[in-house]
């Protein structure tokens, strides 16, 4: 079953790719970056597939229990739509992939040069190389710890909050919000990525379906929906657990701001006393939007107030202007 | 009276039957020789060694059946192989992991591992057996080890985006392919340094050298195989084998050589000597690295955006065989190859 997907898969990846984007490279006189044109064209396909797959469960879902009913397409909904589409078709990848590759890679060509060569985990421990289910295994609760204090400090740090207030505005929270994340915020998370690959190597490509089931719920769990998962609540977020991470007055304010940061399992919360699971379903969105404070509507504004407010944050660090409290 | 005991019965009985296990053997030799000849005289048991550099695993094809018989994990972003020159190891350069591994060059089992080798790419062993590059294409340097101990030497500086490397027959120069910079980069072994550089066509890739002394490099960005004299440092031709040209594989009949081209998805047979191409054979997207029986009948491709390997009968030019195979299949080897210098 899962060897016929995949190989419809390809075959679908390789027609797009030898019909539209291989002549194209070609024309362009980027040969150099076909192995590459190549993995984006899987990117942009796996997307597609990804984001019909999810629509077409989290959707129906969304109507048959939601929390907030009757709030399907509204203007911020769409918003949030326009972001998940960037995100997963490879619009914003590709430039957090430009960024780090520039960036990046003449560093990391002059630290080789002079003799510096990364920790690989799998020379101290050779099964990882060897045995595919330890590695992926590791490489997922390694990827999903680090997420969890990524997420953590997120919230912690007051400029770093103001780039993350971009995701947390969304009042009316829909399975599209998972992507819904500031382009400076996107930039961060590759670079901490990258830190991490840095410390324990890479993560293998030969699970892009696992990933592909990460991601999908990643969505679920932000979606408009009364579900908490009964007793699997103690391993996967469930869209209840992340709905309170989303609450006004819950999810980022207390215990020193917030509560329920994991991203895909909720063990992390549990070990690191921040799990929180009670049985609501509160409003989302941050205090102040409720007096009036605007984060933005659109793609564009959300990101421009983002920066703005990143700004007024450095400032007040720096000792400048700017006394306004924060909040969450 | 004769004993049944004699001697001289028994003695006859005996030359008879080590004459009829002289015919038997015979016989059966023929007739595994002529089994052996349809099948390319591959060993027995013998695999077909594929890199799946977008799943980092190895898939190992039974050649007499063509079915995959074993995919395993070897490493991240494993791109090319080589033999030893003794062909009695096959070396693995994972890129991303930064190591190598040996496998056994007929059953594909993984033999032993070795860290620390930065950033491996392309390999290539020199002919008198005393030196071993590993490009590091990502990272624009060439490493240069000593052997039998795989003692880094030099690390030598080599922008744009060193490709593929080949030596020169006397071991005192390793040309290298420099994709981005559009140059061919001569790097003198004695000194350890860069020799001399020249201009050549755009998104330099294969390189393979004829024993004429001549250089033949695919031109990636175009749709040719530019022929290099390395004494005079200049192109002797641009023979047009098809878009996309890549890789340049020699057939070891001491005539051809063939070459890759991505774009089209063909491979053109080019005669080395008179420096004439032949009509191109349709094979698939992205077709890359090549493996050729000994008798040059036949020719395994890997097919990198198709995820497959393509088996081509070289008498009727045309791809007889399709293996599914992991993501992005890019080296592949087997032990009953073709020479790979002539």
């Amino acid at each position: 079953m899962l060897d016929t997907l995949e190989s419809w898969f390809t075959e679908l990846v390789s027609w797009v790719h030898a019909t539209l984007v291989s002549p194209a490279v070609y024309s362009l006189g980027l040969m150099s970056w076909s192995e590459w044109a190549y993995d984006a064209t899987a990117f942009f396909v796996g997307g597609v597939l990804l984001v019909a797959f999810t629509t077409l469960v989290c959707l129906p879902l969304e109507q048959w229990r939601p929390v907030e009913p009757g709030r399907t397409l509204t203007a911020d909904v769409r918003t949030d739509i326009g972001y998940t589409l960037i995100t997963k078709l490879g619009i914003l990848p590709l430039f957090t992939f430009a960024a780090l590759y520039w960036l990046l890679r003449p560093v990391e060509g002059w630290a080789r040069l002079h003799g510096f060569a990364p920790f690989s985990l799998e020379d101290a421990w050779p099964a990882l190389a060897t045995t595919p289910g330890v590695s992926l295994l590791f490489y997922v609760l390694v990827l999903d710890f680090t997420e969890y204090w990524r997420h953590r400090w997120q919230h912690r740090i007051e400029w770093w909050w103001q780039l993350h207030a971009v995701h947390h505005s969304q009042q009316q929270m829909t399975f599209w919000t998972d992507d819904r994340v500031h382009l400076l915020d996107d930039l961060i998370a590759a670079l901490w990525m990258a830190a991490v690959a840095l410390t324990i190597g890479m993560p293998p490509e030969q699970f892009p379906l696992v990933f592909a089931v990460l991601r999908f719920m990643e969505s679920l769990s932000h979606a408009n929906l009364r579900w908490n998962f009964g007793p699997l609540k103690r391993l996967l977020i469930s869209p209840q657990f992340h709905r309170v991470h989303h609450g006004i007055g819950v999810g980022h304010e207390g215990r020193r701001y917030g509560v329920n940061f994991g991203v895909t399992f909720s063990v992390w919360d549990q070990l690191f006393r921040t799990a929180d699971f009670r049985d609501e379903y509160p409003a989302t969105g941050i205090r102040d939007q409720l007096d009036g404070r605007n984060y933005g509507h659109g793609f564009w504004e959300t990101q421009w107030l983002g920066f703005i407010r990143l700004a007024q944050s450095l400032g007040t660090l720096l000792g400048r202007s700017s006394s306004r409290p924060s909040a969450r | 009276m004769t004993a049944i005991t004699s001697p001289a019965p028994i003695a006859f009985a005996c030359r008879v039957r080590r004459s009829l296990f002289r015919v038997l053997s015979t016989a059966l030799l023929g007739c595994a020789l002529l089994a052996a000849s349809a099948s390319n005289a591959m060993l027995p048991n013998e695999h077909a060694i594929v890199l799946n550099s977008g799943d980092g695993t190895v898939s190992l094809i039974d050649r007499a059946t063509r079915k995959v018989v074993k995919t395993f994990p070897v490493g991240k972003e494993p791109h090319h192989l080589i033999g030893t020159l003794k062909d009695d190891e096959v070396v693995v350069a994972n890129a991303v992991s930064n190591d190598l591994v040996f496998l056994d060059p007929v059953s594909g089992e993984v033999k032993r591992r070795l860290p620390r080798i930065s950033d491996p790419y392309q390999l290539a062993y020199s002919p008198d057996g005393k030196w071993f590059i590993s490009i590091s294409l990502r990272l624009n340097r060439v490493d240069l080890y000593s052997m039998p101990n795989y003692e880094l030497k030099a690390r030598i500086p080599a922008a744009k985006t060193p490709s593929h490397v080949v030596f020169s027959s006397d071991s005192r120069m390793a040309y290298v392919t420099m994709q981005d910079s559009n140059e061919l980069l001569a790097i003198d072994i004695t000194t350890q340094k860069e020799a001399w550089r020249m201009p050549i066509g755009k998104t330099p890739a294969g390189i393979w050298l004829s024993p004429q002394g001549l250089i033949f490099v695919g031109i990636m960005s175009s749709d040719y195989v530019e022929v290099i004299d390395p004494v005079k440092r200049a192109t002797v031709k641009k023979i047009v084998t098809g878009k996309g040209a890549h890789n340049v594989f020699p057939m070891g009949n001491g005539s051809k050589i063939l070459v890759s081209n991505r774009v089209d998805g063909t491979i053109t047979p080019v005669d080395y000597k008179t420096l004439v191409a032949e009509k191109p054979i349709k094979v698939g997207s992205g077709v890359d690295c090549m493996d050729i029986s000994e008798d040059g009948k036949e020719v395994w491709a890997t097919v990198r955006f198709e995820g497959r390997v393509a088996v081509i009968d070289m008498t009727g030019q045309k791809p007889i065989h399709y293996i599914p195979v992991g993501r992005s299949p890019h080296g592949i080897y087997f032990r009953s190859h073709a020479r790979r210098d002539q």
